[in-house]
């Protein structure tokens, strides 16, 4: 086998090779980033970004972790309080139940409204919807993958 | 992915004139070491590739005219170092990715036959491989201004109605004066400019789709229907799906693209998956496309023959099999490791041993130069942008971002797949570009806008909009666009 032969070969051989390379590459980085992620399991589920508030507490721009179970009124014993007056102290409930988030009135004097329309019962809500909680506008967001 | 490790996500530190003036201006420079890295990898794989196909050539070891090669590796560099300027948080595997199937394109249309096609652009008469340049470069344009100006994705969460309407106006357009190539009517002409709307329309119709399912999820999952065994959802909500599918079956009886309709019907069956989490869906729509299909192997003589050659090629070997034949002929020759760029294909005179080879049959040719293995790298480089787009959806901030992310990653990927699949036949043969990859103006222009798209909705410095407020783009706009278009939303709606 002559040398132009054998370096032909070599070319043709390193051009997949060069593609696996890329692969391989990737598939490293996807690898350290799959590990990253399971380290990151503990992050909250969603979050709670402050749109608007009236009385400015909490204030906008904020975010709030949630858990599986968010009770959100005035009241300190919520898992999420809002100090504002025209939140009840037992206000609404903001749930994930399977993999989807449900909201729930708790009989609270001013109502909660989902996306402009008051809540009745059980609603289903997805990401990036906006809710209206007294005087305080919330939108419901993925937790950020950091 | 290490867009949020430290050594990428750092800001460049002012230390320097022009980076002064650039943050003066609000621009703030961030590398993309990784896209970097990559980058190099691939135009270091192409070149190999280039000196292969060169030195086979003129027997002789040398990397040839390489014009059109350097042309084209200057052309993804500047729009690295753009992407760098302008600061974006994009994906960084997407860009190489997407750079190293068109370089392998660009290799593949040097290496076939240059008389297979011919077309004149601005007073110069062009062959397959710079043309295919000029197609490359017009996408990759497309995509990097995507990326870099889409800051907002309003202009297409609002009007999703105005984006159907327009779609199936393209298609109707396409029904009355398209003209008829390859047994399908496909392209549409506009004076000098030609082009394959159904490319396109697929675009148009993830968008509706994603905007449609955000809106209406809640509801698409809840059951209140029983049908037999199956849980369905209230008959109203159903109504799109059937409208889905009279279009698919519509493209196909009209349009004779078996290929598209294929190809939507798959998407929005997955989307509507990925949407409610309902089987009974899928289960229905395989039903429906049983149904569908079975009528139209009855009704139509060019479905029966696509099913028949699938079923045995060697029944008509120097007719309707001769295509997938002489393709499985060349997995045969290429075999693992591949004849080589540029050694296989033996050719009568110019004529390229399988017909079409450089639209539908891109992936036949490369599978014998490049083996066995190349073909599983290129599926490879699929896969990846399948995982990418999957993981922008997943990690995107509401459901229209998410669905939007997932239809664009599947459009790319289902087409891919079907026709490899095509190709080797694993499933019957329908004519369809592989993305990045065939030859072909509207389909590297699409795919371009797709991937850019994408690397826009990746880009963590984009907010979705709040509810109920105008993006910024329409305002921009101007009120006559806005009122046309708020008058189409609400007569649809």
């Amino acid at each position: 086998m002559d040398v132009f032969t054998l370096s032909l070969w070599l070319l043709r051989i390193g051009f997949v090779v060069l593609i696996y390379l890329f692969l391989f590459m990737v598939a490293r980085a996807m690898w350290h980033d799959l590990r990253a992620g399971v380290a990151g399991a503990g992050r909250p589920l969603g979050r709670l970004a402050v749109i608007a508030a009236q009385e400015g507490r909490p204030a906008p721009g904020t975010s709030l972790p949630l858990d599986a179970v968010n009770s959100i009124g005035r009241d300190v014993n919520n898992a999420i309080v809002i100090d504002d007056s025209f939140v009840s102290a037992e206000h609404a409930m903001l749930t994930f139940r399977g993999r989807a988030w449900y909201v729930e009135d708790r009989g609270s004097t001013n109502g909660t409204w989902l996306n402009g329309q008051r809540v009745e019962g059980l609603v289903p809500l997805g990401y990036g919807d906006e809710l209206q909680i007294g005087q305080v506008r919330l939108r419901l967001e993925r937790s950020r993958q950091e | 992915m290490t867009s949020s490790s430290p050594s990428t996500s750092s800001n460049v530190r002012p230390w320097t004139g022009a980076a002064r003036a650039l943050y003066s201006v609000g621009i703030r420079p961030r590398f993309r070491w990784q896209e970097l890295g990559l980058l190099v990898v691939s135009a270091a794989a192409l070149a190999t590739g280039w000196a292969s196909l060169q030195s086979f050539r003129n027997e002789l070891l040398e990397l040839g005219e390489a014009g059109l090669l350097a042309t084209y590796l200057v052309i993804v560099f500047v729009i690295h170092v753009a992407f760098v300027i302008t600061g974006r948080r994009m994906d960084q595997v997407l860009f190489p990715t997407a750079a190293l199937l068109a370089g392998i394109s660009l290799l593949l249309m040097q290496r076939l036959p240059q008389d297979l096609v011919s077309q004149e652009i601005a007073g110069q008469q062009l062959s397959l491989g710079p043309l295919q340049l000029v197609w490359i470069a017009a996408g990759f344009v497309i995509l990097s201004a995507t990326a870099i100006f889409v800051r907002s994705d309003g202009w297409l969460r609002r009007y999703k109605y105005t984006w159907a309407a327009a779609g199936i106006g393209l298609l109707l357009l396409v029904f009355m004066f398209g003209e008829v190539t390859g047994g399908a009517r496909l392209t549409l002409r506009i004076g000098p400019l030609a082009g394959q709307p159904s490319e396109l329309l697929k675009v148009i119709l993830v968008v509706f789709l994603a905007g449609y399912l955000a809106e209406n999820r809640a509801m698409l999952s809840a059951s209140s229907t029983r049908v037999g065994p199956l849980n369905l959802p209230p008959i109203p909500y159903l109504l799109p799906m059937l409208a889905m599918w009279g279009i698919a079956l519509a493209i196909v009886i009209v349009q004779r693209d078996l290929g598209a309709a294929l190809l939507y019907f798959l998407v929005f069956l997955a989307l509507l998956y990925v949407a409610t989490r309902r089987a009974s869906y899928v289960v229905l729509g395989l039903l429906l496309f049983v149904g569908g299909g079975a009528v139209l192997y009855g009704m139509f003589p060019h479905v029966q023959d696509r099913i028949d050659i699938w079923i045995d090629p060697f029944a008509d070997p120097q007719g309707a099999g001769y295509q997938i034949i002489r393709a499985m002929y060349a997995y045969g020759r290429g075999g693992i490791l591949g004849t080589g760029l540029g050694a296989g294909l033996p050719q009568v005179g110019v004529i390229p041993s399988i017909p079409a080879i450089h639209t539908d049959f891109v992936f036949a040719a490369l599978a014998e130069e490049m083996g066995m293995l190349g073909a599983l790298g290129i599926l490879g480089l699929y896969a990846l942008i399948a995982q990418r787009g999957f993981r922008i959806a997943a990690s995107a901030a509401d459901d229209f971002r998410a669905l939007l992310a997932t239809g664009l990653t599947l459009v790319i990927v289902i087409q891919a797949a079907i026709i490899c699949g095509g190709n080797l036949r694993v499933v019957p043969l329908t004519g369809i570009t592989l993305p990045m990859i065939s030859y072909g103006g509207s389909s590297m222009l699409v795919n371009g806008a797709v991937i850019g798209l994408l690397l826009a909705l990746s880009d963590r410095g984009v907010e979705p909009p709040p509810p109920g407020t105008k993006p910024n783009v329409v305002r921009r706009l101007g009120r006559r666009a806005r009122g046309l278009g708020g008058r189409v939303e609400e007569a649809l709606s």
